[in-house]
C-alpha cells in the first residue's frame, strides 16, 4: 500500500523531493511518502504562509475558524467518509495499536474539538474571545486585541495518533500561519486533517503545511527558525534542550518534554463492591494507547486499610490486563523495545530477592505486567506498553516523597477517593508539582480547554496588543467634532 | 575439592571431539542440577520462574539469567570467598561490576586452549605474538588479559610481547618489531582489544606507514565498538588493518566472549560482516524473543542466549542483550541491543535517570 502524506499549498509542487517511510505489521506494509524540502524551498513555504497568515487568516473572525474547524472534525466523526476510513485503516498499521483503540481513541478525542468544546477552549484562555478579531475595552481602561504569532512552527512527537490536533487547532484558532513537522513514527493523521480542512474552507489552502525532514537537520531547521514567530516542540527533553540552542532569542519556544503521571487510590474505594470498577477503570488508563501518553499512568499507589487490600487491588489490575488484552490487544514492539522491558523485568526480578513483599504478576508471553511493592523507599517508573506498578501507602503524605525525584516531570493524577478526600489529596499533590487531577480512568482524555503542563493554549500564542486609556483620550483632543 | 567428580566429567565432556543432542542435554541437566542445588540465589530465581530439575527436560528450558544478575546477586556454587579468581565486567556505564566466580580455572582455561587452538592457531604450533591489552598483573580481574595470557603461554613463541603500558600503546616498540618481523618473513600474531587497534591504525595512517606482515600472519580482535553503526564501522575497520598491516580480511579473526561466559565465539575471518560465529560443542546458543523467552523463526533478529557447559560454578545459561540471527554456521552477531527509542511522551527509564542525576 502507498499513501502520500504531509500538505504542502498548492502551486508548491514543482521539483520537490520526497522521503518514503515503511511500515510493516504483520502481513500488512505501507509506504508513506513525504515531501522533504530543500532549505531554499523551506525558505520561500515559511515566507508564503506568513505572509498568508496577514493577508488571509487574519481576516477571518474566530467564528468562522471554529465553524471550520467543527466542520472538519464532523467529518472525522463520519464512520463513512473516506478520511476517517483512511485513518482507521492506515493508523493500525503505522503505529501498531490495534484497530478497535485507535478507532475508540479516535472518536474520543476528535469529540473534544467540536463547536461547543471549542468555545469553551476559547473562554478558557480569554474572557472574551472577540479579542482575536477587534481590540475589545478592557475593565482597567483602554482596548486591548489579541493576536495570534504569524507563523507558528511545530514539532509533533510520536505515538499517540492524531495527537498534533491540540496545537494545530490551538494555532488555528488564533489565526496563526502553521508548518508542522510530524514525526517519522507516526506522519499521516496531520496531513490528512489539513486536506480535509481545506476542502471545508479552500480560502485556508496557503496558510498551512505539514513536512517532514529528520530531527536535527540544522540547515533545514536554521532556515526555518529564522522566520518562526513561535516554536511548539514535543518530545524528549534531551532533543527540546537541543532545540532551544538553536532558536534565536526573538522566536517564542514552548517545550512540552516528556512526563510522567500516577494514580491514587483511597481505601475507601476499595470495598468488595466498588473495588472491582476501580480496577477496571485502573487499568483501562493503562491500556489506552499503551502508556505512551504523557498522561499514562506509571504507578498507582493504593492507601491500606480497605477491605481489598493492596497487594490484592494489584492483583485485580492484573486480572484486568488480562480481560483487556483479549479484547484490545497490545501494540506489537519492536526488537529494541521489548529489550528495554524485559531489562525492566528483570531487574524488577531480581531485585525481589532483597525485597521479599515485593510481587510480579505477568503474562506468560509479556504481554502486560504489575509489579506490587510496600515498604519500598523509592520507586523505579514503568518501562510502559502495559507495565505498571502499584505501591501500597498508609496515608497520600507518602506519595510526596515518593513523587519528590520527579517534581519537574510530573503532570497528571488519576484519581478513586471519596469528595472530602479529593481536595485534600489535590492540596497535598499541587505542592508537589502535579497539574492536573481528574478521576481514575479519564487519564488519557483530559477535557477541552485543559491546562497543558499547567500552560495556556492560546495565551502562550499570542501577543497582546494594548490602546491605553492616554492614547484614547489624546486622540479625543484631535477629534474634527472637538468642542 | 568437593566437586571434584563434577570438574572430571566436564574436562572429559570438553575434550571429546564432539558431541550428540543428548550428551549436550545430559550434560547440561547434569549441570543445571548440580548449580540449581548449590547456587541459591538461582534456585530462587528458577523457583520464580516455575523451573526445577524436576520440570526441566531439555538444555534449552534451562533459566536464562540476565547478565545484570552478575551484579545484583552472587552467583556462586562454591563459597565466593574461596575463588581463585573473580572476573569483573568493565562496568563503564553504571558504578556496579558484574562479578564471576571461579573457584578454579581449569575447566575456563582446557576451554579457552582447545577452542583457541581449533580456531585461531590452527596448522601453527605456535606463533609470535603482539599483545595489544594490559597483562593478567595489571589487570587481574579481567578476563580477557587472562584469556592474552593463556594464549601467549600455551601458543606464544618466546618473543611474544605485550605493546601496552600504563600509558597506553607502545607504538615504536610495536613498529620496530612489525618492521623486524616483515623481514625474516616469520608470521605474526596480534591480538588485542578492538579499540586498541583503532588507535593502531590512527597513528599509522597519521604518520603514513604501511606494513605488510609475512604470509599466515593473523590478527585477533574482540570487543567491538560502542555506539557505533555497527556495519559501516567494521567493513572500513577490516579494511583498514588489511591495508595498513597487509593481513587480508579472512585472516582477522574476531572473537565474541563475555565475562560471564567461560567459552568464546570466533568467526573465519572477516570477508564479509557481519561474519558468522560460531562456538565449540560444549556452548550452544539460542536466538530468542526476549518477552516470551521462546526462539523467533530461524532468520529473523533476535536476543542471543548462551549455554555454556564450562560455566559451571555461575550458572551455565545466559540472556545477553545481544541482538543476533540464527544461521547454519552459527549466528550472525548485529550488536548490542539499545534501549528503545522513546516514542510516545511519556519519559522513559533512562531518561527519568538522568533528569534525577541533574537534580
Amino acid at each position: 500500500m502507498k499513501e502520500i502524506a504531509g500538505y504542502l499549498p498548492p502551486g508548491f509542487g514543482d521539483n520537490l523531493d520526497y522521503q518514503t517511510l515503511s511500515f510493516q505489521r504483520n502481513e500488512e506494509s505501507i509506504q508513506i511518502t513525504i515531501p522533504l524540502l530543500s532549505e531554499n524551498q523551506i525558505s520561500n513555504l515559511a515566507a508564503q504562509i506568513k505572509n498568508n497568515s496577514q493577508r488571509v487568516l487574519k481576516l477571518f473572525t474566530v467564528n468562522q475558524i471554529i465553524n471550520i474547524i467543527d466542520q472538519t472534525i464532523a467529518v472525522f466523526l463520519d464512520r463513512s467518509s473516506p478520511f476517517r476510513q483512511k485513518a482507521e485503516k492506515l493508523l493500525p498499521v503505522i503505529t501498531g495499536y490495534d484497530k478497535e483503540i485507535i478507532r475508540l481513541g479516535l472518536t474520543s478525542y476528535l469529540k473534544s474539538f467540536r463547536k461547543p468544546q471549542l468555545y469553551r477552549f476559547l473562554t478558557e484562555d480569554f474572557n472574551n474571545p472577540m479579542l482575536l478579531d477587534e481590540f475589545q475595552p478592557r475593565p482597567k481602561g483602554g482596548f486591548s486585541k489579541a493576536v495570534g504569532l504569524d507563523l507558528l512552527v511545530h514539532i509533533w512527537a510520536g505515538n499517540v495518533p492524531a495527537l498534533p490536533l491540540w496545537s494545530l487547532i490551538s494555532g488555528l484558532i488564533v489565526k496563526s500561519g502553521n508548518i508542522g513537522k510530524v514525526s517519522s513514527n507516526e506522519p499521516l493523521f496531520a496531513g490528512l486533517f489539513v486536506k480535509a480542512l481545506v476542502e471545508v474552507e479552500p480560502r485556508l489552502a496557503d496558510c498551512i503545511a505539514v513536512i517532514w525532514w529528520k530531527g536535527g537537520d540544522h540547515a533545514r531547521e536554521r532556515s526555518l527558525w529564522s522566520q518562526a514567530d513561535g516554536v511548539i516542540g514535543y518530545g524528549s527533553n534531551q532533543s527540546l534542550s537541543s532545540l532551544r540552542e538553536h532558536i534565536p532569542i526573538t522566536t517564542r519556544f514552548l517545550p512540552f518534554g516528556h512526563k510522567i503521571s500516577f494514580g491514587v487510590v483511597s481505601k475507601i474505594s476499595l470495598d468488595s463492591r466498588k473495588a472491582i470498577q476501580t480496577a477496571h477503570n485502573a487499568a483501562l488508563d493503562i491500556v489506552r494507547y499503551d502508556q505512551q501518553g504523557c498522561y499514562s499512568p506509571h504507578f498507582y499507589f493504593v492507601q491500606k486499610g480497605g477491605r481489598i487490600t493492596p497487594r490484592e487491588y494489584a492483583r485485580m489490575i492484573g486480572h484486568e490486563l488480562a480481560c483487556f488484552e483479549k479484547r484490545y490487544p497490545r501494540q506489537s514492539l519492536s526488537l529494541a523495545e521489548m529489550t528495554a522491558n524485559t531489562a525492566w523485568r528483570n531487574r524488577e526480578e531480581l531485585s525481589i530477592f532483597l525485597e521479599t513483599s515485593k510481587e510480579i504478576m505477568s503474562d506468560p508471553s509479556g504481554k502486560w505486567a504489575v509489579v506490587y511493592e510496600e515498604n519500598t523507599q523509592e520507586i523505579i517508573p514503568s518501562c510502559l506498553n502495559r507495565v505498571i506498578k502499584v505501591v501500597a501507602i498508609d496515608d497520600f503524605e507518602q506519595i510526596v516523597d515518593f513523587v519528590v525525584p520527579f517534581r519537574s516531570l510530573l503532570q497528571t493524577v488519576g484519581l478513586a477517593a471519596s469528595p472530602q478526600e479529593l481536595f485534600d489529596i489535590s492540596n497535598i499533590l499541587t505542592k508537589s508539582g502535579v497539574t492536573r487531577i481528574t478521576a481514575l480512568g479519564s487519564m488519557t482524555s483530559p477535557e477541552s480547554g485543559w491546562h497543558h503542563d499547567g500552560r495556556f493554549n492560546l495565551l502562550d500564542l499570542v501577543n497582546m496588543v494594548d490602546i491605553e486609556q492616554r492614547a484614547e483620550e489624546y486622540a479625543e483632543r484631535f477629534a474634527p467634532y472637538v468642542d | 575439592m568437593k566437586d571434584q567428580h563434577l570438574l572430571d566429567y566436564l574436562h572429559t565432556f570438553i575434550d571429546q571431539n564432539d558431541c550428540s543432542d543428548d550428551q549436550f542435554n545430559e550434560c547440561a541437566l547434569t549441570l543445571f542440577s548440580y548449580q540449581y542445588k548449590n547456587n541459591i540465589p538461582f534456585q530462587k530465581y528458577c523457583l520464580q520462574k516455575g523451573k526445577t530439575p524436576r520440570t526441566v527436560k531439555t538444555w534449552q528450558q534451562i533459566p536464562a539469567v540476565p547478565i545484570n544478575a552478575f551484579k545484583e546477586l552472587t552467583l556462586s556454587c562454591a563459597d565466593p570467598a574461596t575463588a581463585e579468581r573473580i572476573f569483573m565486567t568493565s562496568g563503564t556505564t553504571q558504578k556496579v561490576q558484574g562479578k564471576h566466580y571461579h573457584p578454579s580455572l581449569s575447566v575456563y582455561d582446557l576451554s579457552m586452549i582447545r577452542n583457541f587452538k581449533e580456531r585461531f592457531i590452527g596448522a601453527h604450533e605456535k606463533i609470535q605474538m603482539g599483545i595489544l591489552f594490559p597483562t593478567e598483573d595489571e589487570m587481574p580481574n579481567s578476563s580477557l588479559a587472562h584469556y592474552l595470557a593463556l594464549a601467549v603461554r600455551k601458543f606464544g613463541k618466546e618473543d611474544s610481547q605485550y605493546f601496552i603500558n600504563g600509558h597506553g600503546l607502545e607504538l615504536y616498540p610495536l613498529m620496530d618489531k612489525m618492521e623486524h618481523v616483515e623481514k625474516t618473513a616469520e608470521p605474526y600474531a596480534l591480538l588485542g582489544a578492538s579499540y586498541s587497534f583503532v588507535h593502531l591504525l590512527d597513528e599509522l595512517e597519521n604518520m603514513g606507514k604501511v606494513y605488510k606482515l609475512p604470509s599466515g600472519s593473523k590478527i585477533l580482535d574482540t570487543g567491538g565498538f560502542k555506539n557505533k553503526a555497527r556495519e559501516i564501522e567494521l567493513n572500513a575497520f577490516y579494511d583498514r588493518l588489511s591495508q595498513y598491516l597487509g593481513v587480508h580480511r579472512k585472516n582477522c579473526i574476531n572473537m565474541y566472549g563475555m565475562t560471564e561466559l567461560s567459552t568464546q565465539f570466533y568467526d573465519d575471518g572477516n570477508d564479509v560482516v557481519p561474519s558468522h560465529k560460531s562456538g565449540p560443542h560444549w556452548i550452544r546458543t539460542r536466538v530468542i524473543n526476549p518477552l516470551t523467552g521462546e526462539d523467533v523463526r530461524k532468520g529473523d533478529q533476535g536476543v542471543l542466549v548462551h549455554c555454556d557447559l564450562a560455566n559451571f560454578n555461575s550458572v551455565s545459561t545466559i540472556l545477553t542483550e545481544d541482538i543476533g540471527i540464527e544461521t547454519e554456521k552459527g549466528f550472525l552477531l548485529l550488536g548490542r541491543a539499545k534501549g528503545a527509542e522513546a516514542k510516545g511522551c511519556s519519559l522513559t527509564v533512562e531518561e527519568l535517570f538522568q533528569a534525577r542525576k541533574g537534580n
